[in-house]
């Protein structure tokens, strides 16, 4: 074993077998390229699961609000109450339902400021409570119960800072869709965390081949190689042993967490030495890499709820939220989210979105763009890998594929997905 | 250059023949810099950066980062660059990440400084 493996490695055995519902066996892929598939799916689960779409600080005073357009979900206004509470509403017009918020381009999202919504078609007016306030000419109507009239309603609650919406007409309370394990972060400083990187692609390939491209720890020397080591051989050693990784698993959510360099001291006057065309020296240079900045900012005491598997040399824990939703908290005091929105059974957009305490200097306004820039340059190289294995797996030359054991969560996320078109194909609702 | 004027810190106007492409300000426009050049052009903003790019951390610190001058904010903005170009010189050997191919991130939002 290399330096690293005998330093991280714990020796525990395999995980999938601790939960024998996953079973071991070859698995199918139909259900990332099915079209019928596709929209049992967007029925089963996305017109019905809590659905991440913002942050509170989005909406920072009564009034704030940003438009959402979800594939396939429809177009939706999330807008700060009078109350201090988030709500959202379809954003469709009582009147002839035209498209109420928007800006220059009707297809695109927006964001603002305002006491009242107005329709851009004919001048009707709607509160922040999405109730209808003004109806243009309103003596020309028949029988008009202005005060019937609204957006329509989607249900909105928010946790931990995080706006979710919920397309199904009944739905269970987010704490509960959450549940304990999930409840356990809630403590964490998301809040202080405002200095924003935010970047968007999309992605031809199915939004759960996307997924798991980043549960697993398996690729990294094949897919992110050159930023290793550019010899293959050289790069399977300098990545962390098998068994040096934690995994859980709390329908539907789940958990990964990885090991991590620790930070460098800091840096004695003289001591960077010349400069160099070496990515390490530029890593001490701007004391950061992709693990995040070497001078970690203190953002007081962290929820326990981390590092439970209790990983040497802890990196991060990627929190998994049931359908398409991911939030990464990193031991260097910064977090990501990944989010995918599928817009057909062969593409989705992708959203990645950095978040880090708002730096004091230069330096830590430079450690933070130069892992905001690592964290994008891996991640392209990820997201065109999901281009190649979908155009593969959909000519259904092979329909049957091995997981190993490092690859139990992609194992668990095609299951609840699968459980959970099952389970509403069999309840008939429709 | 000597005689000529700089729009940066008096101190690093030997970098002034890379503001015009370099020093600008949103990571959309710098990525498509990067694209349009040759890796032989990244590396020679590199080389000529990188010696200059401690010395710049330092001076830039003992400024208010909300409150730079623009000489300072134009320093900043190659700095910027030079964590952009990093890549491609000192790993890929090429403009573009290996194997990318049409994947590319968009920049909807980042720190107004």
């Amino acid at each position: 074993m290399t330096g690293i493996q005998e330093r991280l490695a714990t020796g525990k055995g395999k995980f999938t077998p601790l939960y024998p519902e996953l079973g071991t066996g070859p698995v199918s892929y139909e259900d990332s390229i099915s079209q019928e598939f596709f929209e049992a799916e967007r029925d089963a689960v996305f017109r019905r699961s809590w659905l991440k779409v913002g942050r509170v600080e989005q909406v920072p005073r009564t009034g704030s609000y940003f438009t959402r357009d979800l594939p396939g979900l429809g177009s939706i206004v999330v807008v700060r109450q009078a109350d201090g509470s988030v709500a959202a509403f379809h954003n469709v017009c009582a009147h002839r339902g035209n498209k109420v918020v928007w800006q220059e381009h009707p297809g695109e999202e927006t964001k603002g400021f305002c006491r009242e919504f107005s329709c851009k078609y004919h001048g009707w007016r709607y509160g922040l409570d999405g109730r209808v306030t003004h109806v243009t000419n309103e003596e020309q109507f028949f029988g008009l119960d202005k005060s019937a009239l609204g957006m329509p309603r989607v249900h909105c609650d928010t946790w931990a800072g995080f706006i979710f919406v919920n397309f199904a007409r009944d739905a269970e309370p987010l704490s509960g869709f959450l549940g304990d394990r999930m409840l356990e972060l809630e403590s964490y400083p998301f809040g202080e965390m405002t200095q924003h990187f935010g970047y968007k692609t999309r992605i031809k390939g199915n939004w759960k081949l996307s997924i798991d491209a980043v549960l697993e720890w398996y690729h990294p020397p094949y897919v992110h190689g050159r930023f290793i080591d550019p010899d293959v051989s050289k790069a399977e050693k300098l990545v962390p042993p098998v068994d040096a990784y934690h995994y859980d698993i709390f329908e539907p959510h789940m958990l990964t967490s990885v090991p991590g360099p620790p930070p460098l001291p800091p840096r004695e006057p003289g001591a960077l030495g010349p400069a160099r065309r070496d990515q390490k020296w530029v890593y001490r240079l701007f004391r950061a890499g992709l693990f995040g900045p070497d001078d970690v900012p203190d953002v007081g005491p962290l929820p326990a709820a981390l590092n439970k598997g209790r990983i040497n040399s802890w990196g991060n824990d990627s929190f998994w939220l049931f359908p398409n939703f991911s939030f990464q908290i990193w031991a260097r005091n910064f977090y990501i989210t990944y989010q995918y929105w599928p817009e057909s059974l062969d593409s989705h957009t992708y959203e990645l979105d950095i978040y880090f305490p708002p730096p004091r200097n230069a330096q830590e306004r430079l450690a933070q763009e130069l892992v905001a820039d690592s964290t994008i340059e891996f991640a392209m190289q990820d997201s065109n890998t999901v281009e190649a294995t979908h155009s593969a797996l959909a000519t259904r030359a092979n329909g049957k594929f091995h997981l190993s054991d490092q690859e139990l969560l992609i194992r668990n996320f095609h299951k609840v997905i699968r459980d959970a078109v099952a389970a509403h194909q069999s309840s008939g609702e429709r | 250059m000597t005689n000529q004027a700089t729009t940066l810190p008096e101190s690093f106007r030997e970098l002034e023949p890379y503001v015009a492409d370099w020093a600008l300000p949103t990571r959309q426009e710098r990525y498509d810099m990067r694209l349009s050049k040759t890796i032989d052009e990244l590396g020679e903003f590199y080389d000529a950066i990188a010696p200059r790019a401690e010395e710049a951390i330092g001076y830039l610190n003992e400024l208010d980062l909300n409150d730079l001058p623009d000489d300072a904010t134009r320093l900043l903005h190659l700095l910027y660059s030079m964590v952009l170009v990093s890549y491609p010189v000192n790993v890929f050997k090429q403009p573009r990440i290996p194997d990318s191919g049409a994947a590319f991130f968009d920049t909807v939002a980042e720190p107004s400084v």
